[in-house]
């Protein structure tokens, strides 16, 4: 249960808001006021392409087009491949990683800093762009996909794993080391049954952000259905593109809500009661 | 008499012993076979071949020899686009915000004004999700023109869904004693918001703004390929026309200004807790 905080109740005692409040939104909407001119906000274009907005639009409700529907059903197997193969990988590397990287199992500081410098430049940038060096390095298919979704999981769950291993209780290692173990079997004795349940919610959280990624991928032709999605945006064939943004919404819609049940029950720890 | 009384224990102990219960079975091998089954078939049919993949690592490394001479004679226009590629991440946050603050409450069962708006809110908050940011910058692009602003409303819609959701989910953790009390006064749907679910959620909720902005500098870098302005345009162009001394100049652009923001929302983060 969340309890307002007294720092930041309002109206303050004096019957005006906060200057902790105020300063900062004034700072921002002058910020945003300032960059206005560099993305080219111009209300009257914005205000006159509504029209041509909702003539694309309306072009978009078309007859869906079911001579494409086998298609469609192959490209959202590779799709939902691809990000089951890469998560898994992901998973399987930044394990190690992970031990590694967190403060208190690192064999050294030196090698924590490294590893944790080497994860936040993996997950830097976005899976787009190592998909496209990916695509150039070992050509056009979902191997590149599954590669770049990878690179970038690694980043994230050595990140997330580390953290999770940090807030281990050292008693319980301590107590494991005291009966003889090595440095392997504190882990599999104290730290792993530990950290396991913020682990399994992570996994399902990567796997969700992970099928979003990867319905983009083919944009690059990195596999999947977003090849196909613009293909049929270019050639103006509205008739398959609402299937596919159709198809998409329903399969990202079903692995949100599967994920977001599976981080339920392990956030409450009903996974793990036996 | 007295050999009755001692035969009593020794009859407890002639009882037939219960049997264990029997051992669970462990199916630890079962899962893990399925696993490796499953992956097999994947890898199969997705036509990987690993084998293939071992001998290109020679050509992979050769390919990414070409990128060791970053050329940055042309650096100050790379960083007036990473500048443009900041504002369009930073308009996309504001415009998540200014959605949010809309349907967040819409969207927490406690706070919403009827259980169809509540069903409503959370369906449309669901498909601005579902909607990958690229495939709106698209379509914005498609209806208003090229430029910087179709990257930033593409980013503002996609990443309200996920902005709106996270501050509802908030909402719904808000002490109910709290709400009573304030309901209990005779305040209505929007003091109820302005006197209890926002100063409630604040912290929190800025927390979650940093982490939609990160995201979104990350994205807006590559909204560029389908012709939403900033740095990742003209990286697309230069990769395309295999310019890899530009192209590694600018990558190394972009990741520097990211972990540059990394560190930043970091510190901001501890800042705030």
């Amino acid at each position: 249960m969340l309890l307002p905080s007294a720092k930041w109740r309002w109206p303050s005692p004096s019957g005006l808001p906060s200057w902790k409040l105020t300063g900062p939104l004034l700072a921002l909407l002058t910020v945003l006021w300032a960059t206005a001119p560099m993305v080219e906000l111009n209300l009257p274009r914005l205000a006159s392409s509504s029209g041509r907005f909702f003539h694309f639009a309306g072009q978009l409700v078309e007859m869906p087009d079911w001579g494409y529907f086998p298609q469609l059903v192959l490209k959202l197997i590779e799709t939902v491949e691809m990000t089951v193969l890469g998560t898994f990988i992901a998973t399987l590397v930044s394990l190690p990683l992970g031990v590694l990287a967190a403060s208190n199992t690192s064999p050294h500081p030196w090698v924590c800093r490294l590893i944790r410098d080497l994860l936040s430049l993996m997950r830097a940038m976005p899976e787009l762009v190592w998909a496209l060096v990916f695509v150039s390095a070992v050509g056009l298919g979902p191997l590149a996909g599954t590669m770049a979704l990878a690179w970038v999981t690694v980043g994230f769950l050595g990140k997330i794993f580390a953290e999770a291993i940090e807030v281990v209780s050292p008693k319980a290692m301590e107590g494991v080391r005291a009966h003889g173990a090595g440095r392997m079997q504190v882990l599999q004795f104290a730290v792993l049954p530990q950290a396991l349940p913020d682990l399994v919610g992570t996994v399902a959280y990567i796997l969700d952000h992970n099928l979003r990624s990867a319905t983009i991928l083919g944009l690059v032709g990195a596999g999947g259905i977003g090849y196909d999605l613009i293909m049929s945006m270019r050639m103006f064939q509205y008739g398959r593109l609402i299937m596919i943004m159709a198809a998409i919404y329903l399969l990202v819609t079903a692995l949100d809500r599967v994920s977001d049940h599976l981080r339920g029950q392990v956030i409450h720890g009903q996974l793990y009661e036996q | 008499m007295g050999s009755s009384m001692s035969s009593e224990p020794l009859a407890a102990l002639r009882r037939p012993v219960q049997p264990l219960p029997p051992r669970p079975r462990d199916y630890a091998w079962a899962w893990a076979a399925g696993v490796v089954a499953l992956l097999l078939g994947i890898t199969w049919h997705l036509g990987i071949n690993f084998a293939a993949l071992a001998a290109g690592l020679g050509d992979i490394a050769e390919y990414v020899h070409r990128y060791s001479t970053p050329n940055f004679t042309d650096w100050s226009r790379y960083l007036a686009l990473m500048g443009i590629t900041l504002a369009t991440a930073l308009w996309g946050t504001a415009i998540a915000a200014g959605l949010s603050f809309i349907l967040a409450p819409l969207a927490a069962k406690n706070f919403s004004p009827h259980p169809v708006v509540y069903r409503g809110a959370r369906e449309i908050l669901n498909f601005m999700r579902a909607m990958p940011d690229l495939v709106l910058a698209l379509m914005f692009v498609a209806a208003i023109g090229l430029g910087p602003f179709p990257g930033a409303l593409a980013l503002g819609v996609h990443s309200s869904g996920f902005l709106g959701k996270f501050l509802a989910e908030c909402m719904e953790r808000v002490d109910k004693d709290t709400c009573e009390g304030v309901a209990s006064t005779g305040a209505g749907f929007i003091q109820r918001l302005a006197f209890v679910a926002w100063p409630t959620i604040l912290p929190e909720g800025l927390g979650y703004l940093l982490f939609i902005l990160d995201r979104n500098v990350r994205m807006a870098s590559v909204l560029g390929m389908v012709g939403a302005g900033g740095i990742g345009f003209e990286l697309y162009n230069s990769l395309r026309m295999f310019n890899y001394d530009q192209s590694a100049a600018m990558i190394l652009v972009i990741l520097a200004t990211l972990l540059l923001i990394d560190h930043a929302a970091s510190w901001l983060r501890r800042r705030l807790e």
